[in-house]
Parts: structure tokens; C-alpha cells; sequence
């Protein structure tokens, strides 16, 4: 796992990690946003050969951040299962494999329009699910993005993308962490996901990631944390 | 040969309406009668129509045998295709104006994507006896078990415009679909109606197929073709580089004052809106009678000008290659084209929109941009007396198409493995089809792929006793949806407040543009409003200044039959042979290149190295048309920063490349001789940085066609919207977990021969080994190298890391906004 970006946001200190997570070392609680696990079965349904391989990666990055971070509690900030025709049994084993090897972690999930879609997990994998907003943490826990909002929040459902454009048509297309004083989105977590090119409001700070290396670009009020 | 009573009746009805009967027509007519396929090939559309139908409707009198006609419409005997939609209703109507004038109760109907679906339902009940459509909607209906039995009396398949299908999927395609319909019926006769083309061999090959063999058939009415130069006033003052030509614009409006209609052809969108609007400006009154027309335009208002050129209230039509086609219907009383011709056929077909009275001339007035483009109307001219036409390449073997037509044939009652290869590989694209491709395709369409096995669940062709079909009534939904080859971009749609759209304009150009500020679009100067998801909500603006957009893609290169030509003229500059007035005009110019370094002769390689404020630039010049330069760039570029750490910025256009480093490294004649190697082409341009990004983005077209991407409809449901993806993603995903997939060879393939012309990049190098190269150290930017310096379009070749670009770009960025 490669080197994190410190962030300080709403006057507590955490870690964004490349691999597209958020780390509160304070109460060893890990955020990830739209892991959409299961999406390519819903492809190969309609037809379209496509490998489960990315969900088993994807369920393999996330227990070695747990492993890395000692994390005790996972929030899911939605879409968690991509569809009901996700619920097949190799989702379910690999999902049930992954819990025993965690059993002891406390796992939230925060209803999402994919989770609405595909039904509430398993109940043997012992997620406890939330509507939006859940408001467990000084901040509130969401799916959606609100227009504005005086309470500040996580949320994801964007799968944000930015792309940085240089001299000529050199462009360079990454997922995103997207933070102003009031909230923070998340990018997707699951790696068959696509992006959506957003652009950054007067007092964000984007911090680009490539699933290896996360990088913040300079902004008008930083939220780097000086050493 | 005594004639038929089909014949009579023909003969007798031209003479009424007082047309002529041109030698190839009767030519044509005696081959279908005699059983035979073939191609007619003419610059001009005239007569190259009628040449086919009147014979099929003959063969139908014939069969007749003399008594009273049944007042029925027979059948559906003729299949007639056609690449746009746009002209199967020109088409239509004039197929059904011979017909009704004989009396003959035939039914002649369109089918496209725009037919009404109470019009679709009806036809497959009962086909029309003569059906013009495009080569998806025929894959379309290929796709249902019925049609097999519907075109159970099919005679006949033409397919117009060929030469412009032929090089693309939509040809290959149709090439497929030929080998079923000839399976069906082997004595089916099929015709191509094309303009001149370098390969005609081949292009009848790829019309009948491996097993038989056709006539070629000049339709060519020997007219006389003119290329005339509109050479500008002031040579000293005109531009060495620029596409946009502002000074030639009074010019064109008086020559556009000389006739009735006009098309003024442009070589890029952009170009047409710019044309578009610098007339108007000039021409205030020309508001309601300039046109504008191209790619990006919402059909709305491109068939508006349509109609009005075919009913000739239009004075002139700003145009790109969109009008390239159809050719037929209307013809106008002149052509200008406005810049670079790129290919001697392309000029030649454009000139062939005028002159169609008998005796006329079709003339092509050229109007230069930049001082170079001189040279390629002389070429031109050349090349079209010598009849040195570019050759149009069919695709080898597109496994996305196959993939696409197998699962079309599977849902349409199923196949056999083993007789169905023997139908593809009579597709002559198709010939040389290897088992092991064969055996990939089958595998990818009933299994998915090698990474794939782990699920049974998978079903899309299911094998029952060797039979291979579809039993998925979701997966026929899905398929049917998304037959074609026809990938779009995704492209921000412009809309008025009021919801009426305008077409469509890149990301890319629209992320540029402020809210509030002006830019020109559909021939209007607009002013955005604001941009929310993929559309751009816009008002007209009430005056002043406005940026012109910018597409990316679609600039054709110089074809290398032009670009022998070109070079051809300068070594007849370089002897003092001033031979026609646009080498004249250029005399000043060239004698400038002669002093400030030299005029490569044939057994010459020109390298200048020039130092300016940006740093050490060198300039190449291989004449190998810009994808061919652009990979060259990229190739020497590699080679380059290989051998020493550096950052290069590299630009190309149709003459050559440039390469800039902002240190001053010195490279002699041997490390040039090293960097112009043809050894290890191949693999070092796989090597390029480049090439895989290219890649990913070809990919997108192979997902499409090989039924990866769900295109979808509007108002899609929940389950349609849950499997959308990009064709990006899919790439990531199988490059990582299926590198092997033939799908992503094939994408990279397709760069390499498509975006980069691979071939002609190894045919240059080898070349440039059997020629002396000579490095020049000119003191100031000379007029060939001028242009390449000043090309805004440059991309930056480097071997950092991804957070070093990035954080390097970021900077770039914090310091133009600061």
C-alpha cells in the first residue's frame, strides 16, 4: 500500500488512501464509497462476457487495507451489491469467505439507488444498513451528493472523475476525492466502474488517484495537513 | 441479338422521356441478363442507377412471357443498399419513377433506423418487391427466422456507393451478409455502383466473394475535368501555414456570385462553421441563402439543406465530406473546395457534383489556405490526367464484426460450426480466416472467453446437437438493439432553452468556453448559457465575437498518391521547370526554401535543425500524410529519449514532423541514420506510450461492434441501465485479466493500420534507408518547417511516472490561470 495523503477536514485528522478509501485513525473506522460489488454479473446476464475477477480483486485490495490499517469498523457509503441479478452464488461465497476472515468487524452500509435495487445483503454477512442520512459522526453519513447543505458530509453515487488537460491534447483522465469545508465525495471503490468528469466548485481541493498513487492538486484553501 | 419484349418497353420509355442510352448502361444490361455480377465505376453518378434497375425490372417483363402483367407487386426480388439514410429517399424515388412509368405494380419501399415501426411490422409481413435500405438495417433482418423464406425470390443485390463502404466495418458487413444471402440462393446477382478507385480488382472481389467471378464496367461518360487555382493577389503576404484562409474570403464570395448553386467544400468542421460565418459577414444578405452543413449538425437541420439543394433554393452550401455522397440527386452548378484536396478521388468526386448536362465541364475551383496547398491542386491535377486514384483497403478478417454476425445468425434459427465457416470464408474479407480465429470467436460467443469458464451460468449461443443459437429472448432484444458498426462519440449535445437542438460539439472544446461567453456553432454565434451533464443549454447571442469549435478527430491525411504527386512538382521546382501557374505563384516561396536550407531532391531526406526561444527543434519531412507522421514522430521520439533522457514536444502535419527539446543536444547524420531505422517497427511502436492509449480508445469501437457496449434507447430500463459501461473499462478489465482476448489485438491492430498506417510508415523508412540524408542548419524557420512550428496541436512524449505528470500538469495549469 502506497503512501496516504493527511488531510485535515472538519477538525479531525484523516488519511486518504490510493486505493480510493478514507482512514480515520481516531476511531480505526475505514469509508468506501460504491464498491458495486457483483456488477459484472449482471453483464454476463444480458450476454456480455465480462470476468468476476474485478469483484474478487476488489474484496482482496479491501482486506489488505484492513490488514494495513487494523480498521474495526467499515462504513459503506452505498451501492453496495450492483443488482439482484448480482446475487449469485459466487458472490455470495466469496462474500461469506471474506466475513469469516473478518468477523469481528463492525460493518455498516448506507442505502444506496443500487442497493434499493438489489435488496438489503445477505443477512448472514451481519451489515447493519442505514437510510440516508446517518448521523452517527459529527458529520453525516449519505449515498447522494446534496446541493447544499449546512451540516457537513461523506457521500459518493458520482464515481468522480477528473480530467487534466495539458498543452495540446495531452489529458489525463483519474478518479477523485472531491473536498470543500462542507463535504467530502468519494470516488468508486469497485474497480468496473466508470467515471464521471466533474468539475471542481470554487473552494474544492481534488485529490487524484490512480488506484496506486493519490496526489492533491494545489487549491485556493489546501486541506493537506503541514508536517 | 433479337431484343427482349423487358428490353422493348425500356427502350421505348427512354425515348419518350428523351434520355440517352450510354454504351455501358446496354453493357450492363446484357451481363445481369446474362446471370452475371459486377461494378460500375464513374466519377459522376449518371446513369450508374438506371444502369441496374432497368435490367432487373426487364428480367421481371420477361418472365412474364408475354401475358397481361399480374396487378399484384411481385415478391421481393431487389435488395438495394445504401450507406446513408439520407439518400435512401432520393434513391427510393427514383427507383419507383422508372417503375411507375412501365406500369409495373412493383412495390418500392425504404427501410431505416427512421422508418415507423406500424411500417417495419407490415414490411416483414409482406416484404415490398423492392426494399432500399442501409447494410444494418439488411444485418437486422438477417436476425429473424423469417427472412429467410421472405427473400426466397430475391434476383438481385445493389450496393451503391461501394467504394466508400468498402474500406469500412459497415462494408465488411455487408460483405457478410452477401455470403448468407448467396447461401441461400447461389445464383444471386450482385452489383456495386462506385466512383474510380486505385483497386477495382479488389473491390469486385469483395462484392462477389471468393467463388465468383464479375465484370467491371467503365460507366466513366469521359467528361472533362478542370482543376482551377484561385491563386491569391498578394503571395508575399500569403500565409506559409494556417487552416483558415480569412484572406481568400472575398474571393470565394464573388466566385460563389457566378452561378446558381454552389457547394464550398471544406476539409473539417470547424473550417465549415468559420467559412460559414466569414462569408456572411461580408455578405449580409446571404443570411437565408448560405447553408451550412457537416457531421455535427442536428438532422433537422442538415436534411433542411438537403431538401433545399435538391429544390434549388440554396445559393451555396458550406459543407464537409457530409455531402460527399449522393452525388445522384443533386447535382449543382458549382464546386469550390477550400484548402488541401487529401486524395486525387476525393477532388475528382467532388468536381463531378457539377457539370451533369450533356457537353458541361465539372470544375473545381480550389482556393489555397496556406502557400503549400498550391502544390497539391498542381499534383492533383496530375494525378486525375494520369487517373492515379488512391486504392481503398478493405479490413482483413474484424473479429468484432464476425462475433456480431454469428450471434445475428444464431438468433436467426441457429448454424452449424463447420458449414458456416465455409459460408464466412467466402466473404472475401474473411478469406484467409484461421481456425484458431474461427475457434475464438465461437468460444467468445457461446462461452465469453477463456476467463469466463468459472461460469456456467453464461449463456449467450447455446450449442444443442452442433446447432448454435440464441435462446435468450433478453439476449435477441439486446443484440437486435445494437447491430451496426457505428460507434458514436460521446459528444455534448447544444440545445436552445426551448429544447430544440442545435447538434452536437465536443467535451473537450465546450470545457474551454466560460458561461456566458460566445462561440459559433450551426452556422449561429451562440452564447452559453450553462452545461449540466451531456448537454450545453445555449441563446443566440446578440453580436460580436465568438470562438469557431474544434472536433478532434476526422482530418483525412494526404494520400500517398498526392503526396508522390507533390513531391513530384517540387523536384520539377527544383530543376527551374515552373510548369503551371500554382508553382509559379509558389516560385518566391520555394526559392526562400532554397536559400534558408534546400529543395529536397528525389534521392534526398531533408532534416532541419533550427534553434528557437522554445529550444532546439529539428524538422523532418517524409511526405507520408500526418497519421503515417504522427507515428513516425512518436517512433523517432522513443528512439530518441531512449538513447538520451529528455523531454520532447512533438507536432506533424501531411509534410512532416517536428520535435522539440528544451536542451540543446546535438544529433549527427549517424545517430539520424539509427533513429530512421525500418528494423523493429512493430514492436517499438508498441512499445510507445502512445500506441496503448490509442488503443483504448480504438477499443471502444471493437467492444461496440463485438456486443460489449449496450448502446441502449431512450427511456432505457432499470435493467438496460445496469449494464452500461465503456469501452475504457472494458479494455482495463480484459487487459488485466484476459491480455490474449483477440479483441484487444485486433484494437491495437486497428491503430496501427488505421490511425498510424503502419504500412506506409514501414514502406518510408525504408525508403529514407536508400536516400542520403542531409541536415540543414538553417538560421530562421523556413516555409516548410514554418507551418510545423506553428501547429498548436502538439503532445508531449515522456517517460515520467504518472504522479510526475500529473503533478507537472497541475502546475501548468496553476501558473496560465495565475
Amino acid at each position: 500500500m502506497t503512501k496516504p495523503v493527511e488531510i485535515t477536514w472538519q477538525d479531525e485528522a484523516f488519511q486518504l488512501l490510493p486505493e480510493k478509501a478514507l482512514f480515520w485513525e481516531k476511531e480505526k473506522t475505514l469509508f468506501i464509497s460504491d464498491p458495486h460489488f457483483g456488477k459484472a454479473a449482471a453483464f454476463r446476464k444480458a450476454g456480455i462476457p465480462v470476468t468476476e475477477k474485478t469483484t474478487v480483486d476488489d474484496v482482496e485490495k479491501l482486506s489488505q487495507i484492513i490488514s494495513k490499517t487494523k480498521t474495526k469498523r467499515i462504513v459503506l457509503l452505498g451501492d453496495f451489491i450492483h443488482a439482484r441479478s448480482s446475487k449469485i452464488q459466487v458472490l455470495r461465497n466469496l462474500l461469506f469467505l471474506w466475513r469469516e476472515e473478518f468477523r469481528s468487524l463492525d460493518l455498516h452500509l448506507i442505502r444506496g439507488n443500487h442497493d434499493h435495487n438489489a435488496g438489503d445483503p445477505w443477512p448472514e454477512l451481519g451489515i447493519q444498513c442505514h437510510d440516508e442520512p446517518w448521523n452517527e459522526f459529527k458529520w453525516q453519513c449519505r449515498h447522494y451528493p446534496l446541493d447544499y447543505s449546512n451540516i457537513p458530509y461523506f457521500a459518493g453515487h458520482l464515481h468522480p472523475g477528473f480530467s487534466l488537460r495539458g498543452k495540446g491534447r495531452d489529458r489525463m483522465r483519474s478518479a477523485c476525492f472531491q473536498i470543500n469545508d462542507s463535504r467530502i465525495i468519494f470516488p468508486a471503490f469497485g474497480s468496473f466502474t466508470g467515471l464521471k468528469d466533474i468539475k471542481p466548485e470554487k473552494n474544492d481541493q481534488l485529490f487524484l488517484t490512480n488506484g496506486e498513487e493519490i496526489i492533491a492538486l494545489p487549491a485556493t484553501h489546501s486541506f493537506v495537513r503541514s508536517k | 441479338m433479337k431484343s427482349t419484349l423487358g428490353q422493348q418497353q425500356i427502350a421505348a420509355f427512354f425515348k419518350e422521356k428523351e434520355w440517352t442510352t450510354f454504351p455501358f448502361q446496354k453493357k450492363t444490361w446484357d451481363a445481369y441478363k446474362a446471370g452475371k455480377s459486377g461494378l460500375i465505376h464513374a466519377p459522376t453518378g449518371t446513369g450508374k442507377t438506371y444502369a441496374v434497375w432497368a435490367p432487373a425490372l426487364m428480367e421481371w417483363i420477361d418472365e412474364q412471357e408475354g401475358r397481361p402483367l399480374p396487378k399484384r407487386p411481385p415478391k421481393l426480388r431487389v435488395l438495394w443498399i445504401t450507406p446513408l439514410r439520407a439518400l435512401v429517399e432520393d434513391t427510393t424515388r427514383s427507383l419507383q419513377e422508372l417503375a411507375e412509368g412501365l406500369n409495373l405494380p412493383w412495390s418500392i419501399q425504404a427501410r431505416t433506423g427512421d422508418t415507423k415501426s406500424s411500417m417495419k411490422a407490415s414490411q416483414r409481413k409482406k416484404f415490398p418487391s423492392c426494399l432500399v435500405t442501409t447494410p444494418e438495417s439488411l444485418s437486422l433482418l438477417l436476425s429473424y427466422p423469417e427472412t429467410k423464406d421472405a427473400f426466397s425470390d430475391l434476383q438481385a443485390i445493389v450496393v451503391d456507393e461501394w467504394h466508400e463502404l468498402l474500406s469500412s466495418k459497415r462494408g465488411t458487413q455487408t460483405e457478410l451478409c452477401l455470403a448468407r444471402l448467396r447461401k441461400w440462393n447461389p445464383a444471386l446477382k450482385s452489383w456495386a455502383l462506385s466512383a474510380t478507385l486505385g483497386n477495382l480488382d479488389t473491390a469486385l472481389s469483395t462484392l462477389t466473394g471468393t467463388h465468383e467471378d464479375g465484370v467491371i464496367i467503365n460507366g466513366d461518360l469521359k467528361k472533362k475535368f478542370i482543376v482551377q487555382t484561385i491563386i491569391p493577389k498578394n503571395m508575399e503576404k500569403f500565409p506559409w501555414s494556417g487552416h483558415l484562409g480569412g484572406r481568400m474570403v472575398e474571393e470565394v464570395a464573388k466566385q460563389i456570385e457566378q452561378a446558381q448553386t454552389t457547394l464550398v467544400f471544406t476539409n473539417v468542421r470547424s473550417q465549415t462553421e468559420y467559412w460559414h460565418h466569414a462569408l456572411l459577414s461580408i455578405r449580409p444578405e446571404w443570411q437565408e441563402l448560405l447553408g451550412i452543413h457537416h457531421g455535427s449538425l442536428s438532422r433537422k437541420d442538415r436534411t433542411e439543406v438537403e431538401n433545399r439543394l435538391r429544390a434549388g433554393t440554396i445559393k451555396a452550401v458550406v459543407c464537409t465530406s457530409s455531402l460527399d455522397l449522393g452525388v445522384d440527386f443533386s447535382p449543382v452548378e458549382q464546386v469550390i473546395q477550400i484548402g488541401g484536396p487529401k486524395g486525387v478521388a476525393r477532388l475528382l468526386q467532388r468536381a463531378g457534383r457539377c457539370g451533369h448536362q450533356p457537353g458541361a465541364i465539372s470544375r473545381v475551383f480550389c482556393v489555397p489556405t496556406q502557400a503549400m496547398e498550391l502544390l497539391e491542386y498542381a499534383a492533383a491535377r496530375k494525378a486525375m490526367e494520369e487517373k492515379k486514384m488512391e486504392e481503398r483497403i478493405p479490413l482483413r478478417a474484424p473479429l468484432d464484426l464476425l462475433a456480431q454476425h454469428l450471434i445475428t445468425l444464431a438468433l436467426a434459427g441457429g448454424f452449424q460450426a463447420d458449414e458456416t465457416l465455409r459460408e464466412i470464408r467466402t466473404a472475401w474479407s474473411y478469406r484467409d480466416l484461421s481456425d484458431e480465429e474461427w475457434a475464438w470467436a465461437l468460444d467468445f460467443i457461446i462461452r465469453g472467453g477463456k476467463t469466463l469458464r468459472a461460469y456456467d451460468q453464461f449463456k449467450r449461443v447455446v450449442v444443442i446437437n452442433g446447432l448454435h443459437h440464441v435462446e435468450s429472448k433478453l439476449i435477441g432484444r439486446f443484440h437486435r438493439m445494437s447491430i451496426g458498426t457505428i460507434t458514436s462519440d460521446p459528444a455534448i449535445t447544444v440545445k436552445f432553452k426551448t429544447g430544440k437542438s442545435l447538434g452536437t460539439i465536443e467535451e473537450s472544446f465546450i470545457s474551454r468556453i466560460n458561461p456566458k461567453s460566445n462561440f459559433f456553432f450551426a452556422g449561429r454565434l451562440l452564447k452559453l448559457e450553462r452545461v449540466r451533464d451531456l448537454t450545453a443549454v445555449v441563446s443566440p447571442a446578440k453580436g460580436g465575437k465568438g470562438t469557431i469549435p474544434v472536433w478532434g478527430g476526422g482530418k483525412s491525411p494526404l494520400s500517398s498518391e498526392l503526396a508522390k504527386a507533390v513531391q513530384y512538382q517540387l523536384q520539377n521546382a527544383k530543376a527551374g521547370k515552373f510548369e503551371n501557374k500554382e508553382i509559379k505563384a509558389l516560385a518566391p516561396t520555394l526559392r526562400l526554401q532554397n536559400e534558408g536550407s534546400t529543395l529536397p531532391s528525389q534521392n534526398q531526406f531533408l532534416i532541419e535543425c533550427t534553434d528557437t526561444r522554445e529550444g532546439r527543434n529539428w524538422f523532418l519531412f517524409p511526405f507520408a500524410g500526418r497519421l503515417a507522421n504522427e507515428g513516425l514522430a512518436a517512433l523517432v521520439s522513443f528512439r530518441l529519449s531512449r538513447k538520451t533522457p529528455m523531454t520532447l514536444s512533438m507536432a506533424f502535419n501531411d509534410y512532416g514532423f517536428h520535435l522539440c527539446s528544451d536542451s540543446k543536444i546535438d544529433i549527427s547524420l549517424e545517430q539520424w541514420t539509427e533513429f530512421l531505422s525500418p528494423d523493429q517497427v512493430v514492436d517499438e511502436l508498441l512499445g510507445c506510450m502512445n500506441l496503448s492509449e490509442m488503443s483504448k480508445r480504438q477499443f471502444r469501437e471493437v467492444a461496440r461492434v463485438a456486443g460489449l457496449l449496450f448502446q441502449g434507447y431512450p427511456g432505457a430500463q432499470k435493467s438496460a441501465r445496469q449494464i452500461q459501461a465503456s469501452g475504457g473499462l472494458f479494455f482495463d478489465v480484459f487487459a488485466k485479466y484476459d491480455p490474449e482476448n483477440l479483441l484487444l489485438t485486433q484494437s491495437r491492430r486497428e491503430v496501427l493500420e488505421r490511425q498510424l498506417e503502419i504500412e506506409r510508415i514501414s514502406e518510408k523508412l525504408q525508403e529514407i534507408k536508400q536516400q542520403e540524408l542531409i541536415l540543414h542548419y538553417p538560421d530562421r524557420l523556413t516555409p516548410f518547417a514554418f507551418p510545423l512550428w506553428a501547429e498548436s496541436q502538439r503532445t508531449r512524449v515522456s517517460t515520467e511516472s504518472w504522479s510526475e505528470r500529473v503533478s507537472k500538469m497541475a502546475k501548468e495549469l496553476e501558473n496560465s490561470s495565475s
